[in-house]
């Protein structure tokens, strides 16, 4: 006959195996059911003419050989990837400078830290309205320009300049998110190191150079590929700024606009929409992918 | 390592799951017959209504449990932004509501799914209640049948800002009745305001196309046609007027709503509305109130363009008698009359606006604008075809912008559109 301690030992051990699994189910479930379904749901979906009421028939690689000779497609890739190019470098170094500012212990700097972390808690409808009400031909920028006989720009009726104006609106909302992140990795840069290179006689833009951003660069590497990942995928401030038919002649449409362009309403495309956002999915992760690689190349 | 294999199991079961949703499918219209007893639980789905009509549609549901005993109406209400897209996620996950609002673009890919009832069929006895234009304008092209009951009409004049005109020259007290008068007096506008007051804020919608008198689609309706000399003739006198600004240089990105702003704030002279707006007018910018010109719709065809809503029945409601009935009891000339006498707008039942309310003047501006418009709508038009998606009105958009850019001449831009819209009709199948 087994004793007590060595039955429960057995029924733990029977246990085992389904018990981690048991206290990892809730989660499982939910990841599941609202990120891994969707996800293979939309790759499926790539592949079939799937509209909104009409379930779809399998068709192969139709949908992406029609990406290629879509012209809106080349538009958003290249929209874009330019706002990767003009907000990314934004992002990373407008905050680090504004970190290295909010850290000194000075009077009334508390003030100044949740100014710059405003917009990040601000909604970005608001935040975008505000800015449309700004940049208006009719609006304040604009009124200021003409006082100073610069003249009214058409910060909304320009692709480009809307375009720029979207970007700045999204500098300006990250750049207080980004500051918090800095302003946590600079707290752990030895003050040592600032008093040393200062004895022999650095500046402050050689302290910059040789001590802050050595001992920031990881936190940059993180800074650049989130950052980059969301101007990728940036939908709002371009929507709100350029209206939902992405600006004039729909040229400062971005991929994600075009995904719900296209996937949305009683007609909606849902494959083609799909195989955009594979698209979308594929080139986010090779973005991932090239920043971490080139943290790796770096610290070789 | 029993867990693995219904680990992996479970990753197998989420890959088929969406497949098997690709394959199977409804074209389940269920059956037409709404005849016998009125009775049971039904959902009925309004258009942002809630809002400012409360105890109207309450008091509705009420009249109509008491006149069906056994009946019980449950009343939602979704508000305007993304009422396509609640409508395609109730229409794809089966729960559609039994009796819901709808316009004649969102009807068409319903019915066309199955999900909306014939009414010619279950219905055809209400059908002579109806004015028949706007009966008509749920029938969809190359489907038999017609897919809501008609609800309430609108169209409205063109609201001109005075001042604006006698500030250019212009004579106040007669505005633009033809296209070429409204075309000549915006560029004389814009010359004399330095290009500081556009007369328009829009480009043109398939709607304007329409009104110019353009054939916009063909007669089978398997195929659009807007890109004919009329069109082009449309679209060539926008580009003079965006490159003299007299036409908002903002255009190309304005919607609705932003170009009433304009209007409200004096950028631009003209702008098209409904009685409505008179109240925003009065409350929002006195000044312009003061200065308000109102006009009649520019149209070479002598229809002006109105708007339906209309009271669809999910062909797959269990409660199809019911469903019909209130569908109808909330159209019907009554309740629609009494709705018309709390809201700027107008009923589609054969003979309501022959009502003294619609046809008699007391001085006042809203009312003649009301009466102007009741009379215009008895042989006014939906020009917008029930098939024209939103896909299709960003392709005409966005093809018109290029013209107005000077990217590609007007011609070539419409012959775009044309293809392109033709193309995603085709995909409608």
């Amino acid at each position: 006959m087994a004793s007590p301690s060595s039955t429960t030992a057995a029924r733990v051990r029977r246990q085992l195996p389904t018990s981690p699994w048991l206290f990892a189910a809730p989660g499982l479930l939910v990841v599941g059911i609202f990120i891994l379904y969707p996800f293979v749901s939309t790759v499926v979906n790539a592949f079939t003419d799937r509209r909104t009421l009409i379930p779809g028939e399998f068709v192969g690689l139709a949908n992406f050989r029609e990406l290629l000779h879509d012209e809106m497609f080349w538009i958003g890739l290249r929209n874009s990837t330019l706002y990767v190019l003009g907000v990314v470098p934004a992002l990373v170094l407008l905050p680090l400078l504004l970190a290295l500012l909010v850290q000194r212990n000075i009077p009334g700097i508390a003030f100044f830290r949740s100014a710059f972390y405003t917009p990040v808690v601000a909604s970005i409808v608001v935040v975008g309205l505000i800015w449309v009400w700004l940049l208006d031909e009719r609006g304040l920028v604009n009124s200021l320009l003409e006082t100073v006989g610069v003249g009214r720009i058409g910060f909304l009726s320009d692709q480009w300049l809307l375009l720029l104006s979207a970007m700045t609106v999204t500098v300006w909302k990250g750049l207080g998110y980004y500051m918090i992140i800095y302003l946590a990795a600079l707290a752990n840069v030895p003050r040592e190191l600032h008093e040393a290179a200062a004895v022999d006689g650095a500046g402050a833009v050689r302290r910059f150079l040789t001590v802050t951003v050595p001992a920031v660069r990881s936190t940059m590497v993180l800074v650049g590929a989130l950052s980059s990942v969301a101007a990728f995928k940036v939908f709002s401030e371009v929507y709100l700024m350029a209206g939902p038919g992405g600006g004039p002649a729909g040229e400062d449409t971005t991929l994600v606009m075009l995904v719900q362009r296209t996937g949305t309403g009683l007609t909606g495309r849902v494959g083609y929409a799909s195989a955009i956002s594979v698209v979308v999915f594929v080139v986010t992760v090779a973005l991932m992918l090239l920043v971490l690689r080139a943290d790796r190349k770096e610290d070789t | 390592m029993r867990m693995p294999r219904r680990a992996l199991a479970a990753a197998v079961v989420a890959l088929v799951l969406p497949l098997s949703a690709c394959g199977s499918g409804g074209d389940d219209s269920g059956s037409t017959d709404a005849s016998g007893k009125v009775e049971g639980d039904i959902t009925f789905q309004t258009w942002n209504l809630r809002a400012n009509f409360k105890p109207y549609f309450e008091g509705l549901v009420a009249d109509f449990e008491k006149k069906y005993p056994g009946t019980n109406v449950k009343w939602v209400d979704q508000p305007a932004e993304g009422y396509a897209d609640k409508i395609s996620a109730d229409a794809a996950g089966g729960t559609l509501p039994d009796v819901v609002n709808v316009s004649p673009d969102l009807v068409a890919p319903l019915a066309k799914a199955g999900l909306a009832l014939d009414l010619d069929k279950a219905a055809a006895k209400y059908k002579e209640e109806y004015l028949p234009g706007a009966w008509a304008s749920h029938e969809i092209p190359g489907t038999e049948g017609t897919y809501a009951f008609p609800w309430y009409l609108n169209t409205g004049p063109l609201f001109y800002n005075k001042s604006l005109f006698k500030e250019a020259g212009l004579d106040a007290s007669k505005p633009p009745k033809t296209y070429d008068e409204l075309f000549d007096n915006a560029l004389e506008l814009a010359d004399k305001s330095d290009g500081k007051v556009a007369t328009l804020a829009n480009v043109p919608t398939i709607e304007d196309f329409g009104r110019y008198g353009v054939e916009l689609m063909n007669k089978e309706g398997t195929a659009f046609a807007f890109n004919d000399a009329k069109g082009v003739q449309l679209l060539s006198k926008y580009k003079e007027l965006y490159d003299a600004k007299a036409l908002d240089s903002q255009a190309l990105t304005a919607t609705p709503e932003s170009s009433g702003k304009k209007f409200l704030t004096g950028a631009v002279a003209m702008n098209p509305g409904s009685a409505l707006d008179l109240g925003n007018f009065k409350k929002q910018a006195p000044n312009l109130y003061k200065n308000i010109g109102i006009t009649d719709q520019i149209t070479s065809t002598g229809k002006v363009n109105m708007y339906v809503m209309g009271v669809m029945v999910n062909a797959q409601t269990k409660q199809k008698p019911a469903a019909v009935a209130f569908a109808h009891f909330v159209t019907d000339a009554q309740n629609q009359m009494s709705f018309a006498k709390k809201v700027a707008i107008f009923p589609s039942t054969a003979g309501s606006l022959d009502d003294p309310y619609f046809t008699e003047e007391d001085g006042t501006d809203e009312t003649r604008v009301r009466i102007a418009a009741a009379k215009s709508l008895k042989n006014a038009v939906n020009y917008t075809p029930v098939l024209f998606s939103e896909q299709m009105k960003t392709e005409l958009r966005n093809s018109v912008a290029k013209a107005l850019q000077g990217k590609v001449s007007p011609k070539e831009a419409l012959d775009n559109a044309v293809k392109a819209c033709d193309r995603l009709l085709q995909q409608q199948g």
